[in-house]
């Protein structure tokens, strides 16, 4: 009877091993085909962590950012291609001679959510509101070249001077130095305008009960599960087409793509090594994936005023020593190999910058000859890494890396409050793996904070390599004002060149991004300058789900290449 | 009793402020969380506004005595927010309040608030899978001993006392709900049958140990129920088997009783794994986050949260057995 039975739950547990369905290798719903698009039904999207705040003077994380960007407009935006354009104006603000004065012209009609209409006293209460001391924004030093912005922001000034509203519809900002990245920082999301009335309401939670004028609405925000939004119909641009979009919170990249392959979640943008080789050489979702590089940088930063970073030549000596080229390969491809502080879309990327940043072992020993340690340093040197398989994995590789040249590494692993906290101090940290990615679309936004002498600062300071130039900051300074396109490009070419020979950055690689789109998500593509912009994209609905047997037919199969 | 509970309290609450104490002094050790909720781009003016809004620039006991609610508040708040206490009023623990998170910019107790039912429900229907699961196991166990059952459950639970969540979870979670479909691939759900069709199978996963521990704890105390001399002497007396076993099983819950108050706390401690594991948003992950972004009050609350359950449940455990168990009610009477 025992024998029996032991043989009986033996054979089961081995009946169900064995029919185990394997996992999907192709989409398991199909679009409805559709000609033309249609409005309608629920969009579900996911964010790997928790969503803090729909504060848009707050909040400066990419997850945020996602839902600001439905609920909330800005007086610019940018089109597919990365230009900008109006979008609360109803046309480019027209610049004064000086290049000091921009005024821009709202359009008339728009609507918060609460039913109010939009006004220049809307946008001027706004910036106040973002530049108060008390909001203690996290943006206030892209605004300080609006007049009177700085005395406003330190609490000395009762308004800002150079916010001044014309009418009903106008407003007028005037600068104290002419800045080409002002069109692009009110884009940001930053200076979208918020309802006075109800920031006044909620206060210190008005981040919870956000009230835009953006496309969607919040419905409702179960914080830490999902917040769901609701379509605007009142919204001035009526090109939202889904009724819903529903944002999951703190889903961790495999069950998302568990998900994903289930069908429960419509868009895919996070996935591991393994997931993102499986979708990069799918033929089932070739139609709907992308595979873009990301305008970042990551590299190994170097403390210019610590020893032995203080010292320009050991800094090439580790540039020279990198091997990008063998860790792009490691990353499954999902890098590219970057030697200078500008990504390939931006202007002042330069494909034929000299090779100052690529591996090359004798010119490394040489530079350690120069700085007077041709065999090599005596101490280890440390470097601080983010906790985890990355970060030991990073300390490994430059371990192998530097060896050759007589560097013995060191790692330091630490909590991203730490490492933010450590690396940001003047004296504290001597190396550090970092990254920097775009806040707008132009060259500044990555030699400025990173490289700039203005930009060092003993707490928290943006110039982490506390690297300084002098010549370098009258380059960029000269460039921030240029009016001239060429002009400027060939400025930020010449910086971006400066930098690389300097080498307070080892760079390391430009990061590639892959993103997998149902088969009846219509009208997206991944935005040149919003992380998953999901306001104009279509459902092609009813989906109908595939066969059962057309997912499980080859449950052996390798996916094709 | 009612002076061994009084002292029990006490003691309880002595060990929840030598607990909040400490834990206020490692957090304030661990780092400054301003770089962390302001991001890298913020500048030093932001991060002594951060600072100061928060109260972070104050000396440490001026910071904890208004975070116990004896100090005035610290916090700063705009002129005309709807939330800013009253003049003179404090804004500690004494007034119920938990502090503001610095990593949700809300209040402390609304966090807690959303995310307390969530694991209590997970941990509450792991308890239920362990309770039933590890009692019939453990009778079963018991009646059948030294026969085939017996062993397999033996077996069984030594292999399911030695599965970590870990291992088991994401293996649970792609055989059995991705691969399978049997169970929502993670997450909460939307309505309360959702929420409950959610937490089955992150419940099962967590209750695996326990139930395990259960089973063996009961068939262990039922063997010896059945051995002891009262039983023998029931039968003696010609009592009924069904009547003997109640009285066995009675005895033997006593320690099941005590092991079902110790693992209340259980309930609000959240499962950080399993949680993590299965998307579910409890308070397990949100004290990951908390630690990982210095969120001092977040952190705070849920370490005191945690104290007050285990005081709770000890105490729930000692009364469960003195209810169950009259030698143990007559003991203490006597004393």
């Amino acid at each position: 009877m025992n024998a029996v039975l032991v043989a009986a739950a033996i054979g089961l547990v081995v009946l169900g091993v064995t029919h185990i369905p394997p996992a999907p290798t192709v989409p398991r719903y199909e679009a409805a085909n559709r000609a033309t698009p249609r409005s309608g039904g629920t969009f579900v999207y996911y964010a790997r962590d928790n969503i803090r705040t729909f504060d848009p003077h707050f909040a400066y994380d990419q997850l945020s950012l996602i839902g600001i960007r439905l609920l909330f407009d800005g007086l610019l935006d940018y089109d597919a291609d990365g230009h900008l354009i109006p979008s609360l104006a109803e046309a480019m603000p027209d610049i004064s001679e000086d290049g000091l004065t921009f005024t821009f012209r709202i359009r008339h009609g728009v609507r918060f959510h609460d039913g109010s209409e939009l006004t220049s006293e809307d946008i001027r209460w706004s910036m106040h509101r973002l530049l108060a001391p008390a909001t203690s924004s996290p943006a206030v030093p892209f605004y300080l070249s609006i007049v009177g912005a700085d005395a406003y922001a330190s609490g000395e000034a009762t308004s800002i001077r150079g916010i001044r509203v014309v009418d009903r519809y106008a407003i007028e900002f005037t600068l104290k130095e002419a800045d080409q990245t002002f069109l692009n920082v009110m884009a940001m999301h930053f200076a979208y305008p918020m309802k006075r009335s109800v920031v006044e309401r909620y206060g210190n939670r008005v981040g919870i009960h956000p009230v835009g004028t953006g496309p969607f609405r919040l419905e409702r925000w179960e914080r830490g599960v999902e917040v769901r939004f609701q379509r605007h119909a009142r919204h001035f641009q009526h090109n939202a087409r889904v009724d819903r979009i529903v944002l999951i919170e703190n889903l961790d990249a495999t069950i998302a793509v568990a998900r994903f392959q289930n069908g429960d979640v419509d868009l895919l943008t996070s996935m591991s090594n393994a997931h993102h080789r499986f979708f990069k050489s799918s033929r089932a979702w070739a139609r709907n994936r992308w595979e873009e590089p990301d305008v970042m940088v990551s590299g190994l930063t170097m403390n210019c005023e610590m020893a032995p970073f203080d010292d320009v030549h050991v800094r090439r000596a580790v540039a020279y020593a990198l091997d990008r080229r063998s860790r792009s390969r490691l990353a499954n491809g999902r890098t590219q190999p970057a030697g200078q502080p500008i990504p390939p879309q931006l202007a002042g990327y330069d494909p034929n910058i000299p090779g100052l940043q690529q591996l090359d072992l004798v010119a490394a020993r040489r530079e350690m000859a120069l700085a007077g340690h041709p065999n090599g340093l005596k101490r280890p040197i440390q470097v601080i890494v983010g906790e985890g398989d990355d970060g030991r994995q990073s300390v490994e590789l430059l371990q192998q890396e530097l060896t050759p040249i007589g560097i013995r590494v060191e790692g330091r692993a630490m909590s991203f409050a730490q490492y933010l906290e450590e690396t940001g101090r003047r004296g504290r940290a001597q190396a550090f793996l970092s990254a920097w990615s775009m806040d707008f679309p132009d060259p500044s936004n990555f030699l400025d904070p990173l490289f700039h002498s203005r930009s060092i600062h003993d707490v928290n300071s943006e110039n982490r390599s506390f690297y300084v130039n002098r010549d370098l900051d009258q380059l960029l300074d000269r460039a921030r004002a240029e009016r001239d396109a060429a002009t400027r490009v060939a400025m930020y070419r010449e910086a971006n060149a400066i930098v690389a020979r300097d080498a307070p950055w080892a760079f390391i690689a430009n990061r590639m991004s892959l993103e997998v789109a149902q088969p009846y998500v219509r009208n997206y593509r991944p935005h040149p300058v919003w992380f998953a912009d999901v306001r104009n994209l279509w459902l092609d609905l009813p989906r109908h789900r595939v066969p059962f047997a057309a997912i499980v037919t080859r449950p052996f199969a390798r996916t094709t290449r | 009793m009612r002076r061994y509970l009084v002292r029990r309290i006490l003691f309880g609450l002595a060990v929840v402020a030598i607990v909040v104490t400490s834990v206020f002094g490692l957090v304030y050790v661990a780092g400054d969380p301003a770089a962390a909720a302001l991001g890298a781009r913020a500048q030093p003016e932001q991060i002594t506004a951060f600072r100061r809004k928060h109260g972070l620039d104050r000396p440490l006991h001026v910071q904890f005595g208004a975070y116990l609610g004896v100090l005035p508040c610290i916090r700063q708040y705009p002129a005309d927010d709807p939330t800013k206490p009253r003049p003179g009023h404090g804004c500690g623990l004494l007034q119920g309040d938990l502090g503001r998170s610095y990593l949700f910019d809300e209040d402390v107790s609304t966090t807690i608030a959303a995310r307390l039912p969530r694991t209590v429900l997970l941990g509450g229907l792991a308890l239920v899978f362990e309770i039933a699961f590890g009692l019939v196991a453990g009778f079963v166990a018991a009646v059948r001993r030294n026969r085939f059952e017996d062993y397999a459950v033996l077996v069984s639970t030594s292999l399911a006392a030695s599965l970590p969540t870990f291992v088991i979870g994401p293996l649970a979670l792609f055989v059995l709900a991705f691969r399978c479909g049997f169970f929502p691939v993670g997450g909460y759900g939307t309505s309360t049958l959702d929420h409950l069709r959610h937490a089955i199978l992150p419940a099962l996963v967590l209750s695996i140990g326990g139930a395990a521990s259960y089973a063996r704890l009961f068939r262990s105390e039922l063997v010896d129920a059945y051995r002891s001399e009262y039983i023998r002497a029931a039968r003696a007396r010609g009592l009924g088997e069904r009547i003997v076993m109640r009285h066995a099983v009675r005895n033997a819950l006593g320690p099941i009783a005590q092991l079902i108050g110790l693992s209340l706390p259980g309930l609000v401690a959240g499962a950080i794994i399993t949680e993590k594991v299965f998307a579910w948003p409890g308070l397990g992950v949100l004290s990951v986050d908390a630690v990982v972004a210095l969120d001092a009050p977040t952190i705070l609350a849920v370490v005191l949260l945690g104290a007050v359950a285990v005081q709770i449940g000890n105490v729930a455990a000692d009364v469960a057995l003195a209810w169950l168990d009259p030698r143990v009610r007559l003991g203490s009477e006597r004393r």
